[in-house]
């Protein structure tokens, strides 16, 4: 029942992920970070089984750093959502699959903004706008109708307030509000939605 | 829960043989079941002058892409020329057979024209490589049935690429039109021996 | 098979399993195929009809393979393990005789494919009827996918081969002629084409005569002929809203001359 939401706008990326880590009927934690941060300009986060999501994340975030130290550049964000869809692809052929959807955000080279959907089996999509989960049903329709090419992360944080109250007001389960991170030139920052 | 891999994303392609040309166009839709994600998911390749139209699972359409262009090329560095479309075909084929006790679930069709003779060629397969040499017409994807039903009355042969890319075009737009998977915009290439000619399609968007 | 992987069976087993996918359908050439022995030589038929499903894939498909020059195989069950076993069974083959120096045997070639499809448990489904004339005489056999052979004079194979079986048992004989024998595998495939729906379309034939190269009638009757279309449904050009168009131009026009054409020049022909 987590969702991952992210935005592609002209001068950075947003990713929200919901707060509640649920297990079963229970909220086991109400401030769950469901983001890694992989280098200077790029972001992973991710939705799916718990125990399969954060191993792979840390996975994923252990060989990028890795590919920093060896060859002093980082990856960019193309290079990233080729490995991991590959590694997810290459996954689901193994005895026990990574459940894991991806939404990966950056800034490819550091300049041009960049969004990537991955799900489990390795389907790969980048879009200026996306979600996992059953949130996706309820947000995709708005960011169709509001979603603008030309937008800034002003806006971008607008229509994400948006997405939360749709939510609010239709969605019924209980998500414990967002955690909100932007990649834009000067790097990483957490943001808060109010 | 029970669905099958070759609907889960959507998505349908054709190709047609015209007077010394050839076509091939696809929908541009990917989705998980009735959510819609993408609307530029375009399922026409080319390796050299050879198209290929992949239609199926997504992440089996991107993986078996990434495979043929990894074989076309290393075809190309031994060979010192581009893969013929006859050729691609067999590759096609027994790369899939290969898989044969677990496949790629992709329904993929060639087009294109021998750079020699400039002869048109076309042919499909099925999801283990079992090959169909068509003369006219070869369909695959969400919408294969009602592509079947367009392209046996809308077809005729030798047309000029002008009138090709009519054909294939509207043969496409209305099968999709019946189809809940497939649509969300169209691409059609049109092939002949000096030019390929690349055209988005102004489709239905629901 | 050499070379066969299982990579994606895990995978897949898993998609089928635990994610409730539905495996998917493969080309089947749901089929009438057919073989009869003749005096000095042996004929084999085949309908030309393959289907997924419900769904005609192909009108006019080929289920008569040729394994080598004197021996061929009609296919009937999965289209593509009927082409592929016998694409490999063939390249053995040719191996084998170029190693033996003598010309391939049926029996070799029946014995190759039947020990390959033992060995795959029925899995790879091929059923087939292998003919031939070789330096012993005229050969039919039908081969089964899980392994088992038989001998005979005449057989079918096949969706269809209920249809072609009843032709074959009333109108067969001893000692019959060449033409005999093609008339009554083409009739016996008929009746397949007209009776089962996993058969129809055309009538293919190879016969393989003693002393003789064998001959392939492709579309031996074609009793299927679609109906001149009445009208056309051409569109005017520009019917077709085009939201975005790329040319690849895929020779560069270095330079463009006008060539005068009349009698006093001679056409270039280098």
């Amino acid at each position: 029942m987590d969702a991952a939401i992210g935005i592609r706008v002209n001068d950075g990326v947003i990713v929200a992920t919901s707060r509640a880590c649920t297990r079963s009927i229970t909220i086991l934690k109400p401030d769950d970070d469901k983001t890694r941060i992989l280098n200077e300009h790029n972001i992973l986060a991710y939705t799916g089984t718990s125990g399969d999501t954060t191993q792979f994340a840390d996975y994923i975030q252990g060989n990028m750093q890795l590919y920093s130290m060896r060859e002093g550049v980082d990856l960019n964000s193309k290079g990233i959502a080729s490995y991991i869809r590959h590694e997810l692809a290459t996954s689901l052929r193994s005895r026990s699959p990574y459940q894991v959807n991806i939404l990966l955000a950056g800034l490819d080279k550091g300049d041009a903004p960049f969004l990537s959907n991955i799900d489990y089996m390795g389907t790969r999509v980048d879009l200026p706008y996306a979600a996992h989960g059953y949130a996706a049903f309820y947000v995709m329709s708005l960011f169709d109708r509001h979603y603008r090419p030309d937008m800034t992360l002003k806006d971008g944080m607008k229509l994400l307030k948006m997405c939360k109250a749709e939510l609010d007001e239709r969605f019924p389960v209980v998500f414990k509000g967002f955690q909100v991170k932007v990649v834009d030139k000067e790097g990483i920052h957490s943001s808060e939605l109010e | 829960m029970s669905q099958d891999p070759s609907t889960y994303n959507g998505g349908s392609a054709v190709a047609m043989v015209g007077k010394d040309c050839v076509a091939i166009a696809s929908d541009l839709r990917l989705g998980q079941q009735s959510l819609g994600l993408s609307n530029d998911f375009e399922k026409i390749f080319h390796y050299g002058h050879v198209f290929l139209g992949l239609t199926g699972l997504a992440t089996d359409v991107m993986s078996v892409h990434e495979d043929l262009r990894k074989k076309t090329n290393l075809y190309k560095m031994k060979e010192q020329r581009e893969i013929e479309p006859k050729s691609f075909a067999n590759l096609i084929s027994s790369s899939l057979y290969k898989r044969r006790f677990g496949p790629w679930f992709v329904g993929p069709i060639v087009a294109g024209l021998n750079s020699h003779s400039g002869k048109p060629f076309i042919c499909g397969f099925d999801y283990i490589g079992c090959i169909d040499f068509a003369k006219d017409f070869i369909v695959a994807g969400t919408a294969s049935e009602q592509l079947f039903g367009m392209c046996e009355s809308l077809y005729e042969p030798n047309l000029e690429p002008e009138d090709l890319f009519e054909t294939i075009s509207q043969a496409l737009l209305n099968a999709v039109d019946r189809d809940a998977l497939s649509g969300w915009g169209a691409v059609v290439y049109v092939i002949t021996k000096d030019k390929v000619v690349k055209r988005f399609l102004k489709t239905r968007q629901d | 098979m050499a070379g066969l992987t299982f990579d994606n069976y895990k995978r897949n087993q898993y998609l089928v399993n635990q994610a409730g996918f539905k495996p998917p359908k493969a080309t089947s050439t749901g089929t009438t195929i057919v073989g009869c022995r003749f005096k000095n030589g042996v004929v084999i038929a085949a309908d030309t009809r393959a289907t997924t499903g419900p769904i005609v894939a192909d009108k006019n498909c080929e289920k008569l393979h040729q394994i080598a020059p004197k021996i061929w195989c009609a296919g009937a069950g999965t289209a593509a393990d009927t082409e592929m076993v016998t694409q490999l069974i063939s390249s053995n083959l040719e191996l084998h005789s170029l190693y033996m120096n003598r010309e391939p045997r049926v029996v070799s070639a029946m014995q190759m494919l039947k020990q390959h499809l033992f060995r795959y448990q029925g899995y790879v489904g091929a059923y087939l009827i292998v003919a031939g004339v070789d330096p012993t005489g005229p050969h039919l056999f039908s081969v089964q996918a899980h392994g088992s052979t038989d001998v005979g004079y005449y057989m079918s194979l096949g969706s269809g081969s209920l249809a072609a079986i009843a032709v074959l048992e009333r109108d067969w004989r001893e000692e019959m002629t060449k033409k005999e024998a093609m008339d009554l595998c083409a009739t016996a495939i008929q009746a397949g084409i007209f009776n089962d729906l996993g058969s129809g379309s055309n009538v293919d034939m190879c016969v393989m005569e003693t002393g003789k190269d064998a001959q392939l009638y492709r579309n031996y009757l074609t009793p299927n002929v679609r109906e001149q279309k009445q009208r056309n449904y051409k569109f005017a050009r520009g019917t077709t809203a085009v939201l975005k168009k790329d040319v690849f131009d895929l020779v560069d026009v270095v330079r463009e001359d006008e060539v005068p054409v009349g009698p006093s020049d001679a056409m270039e022909t280098d």
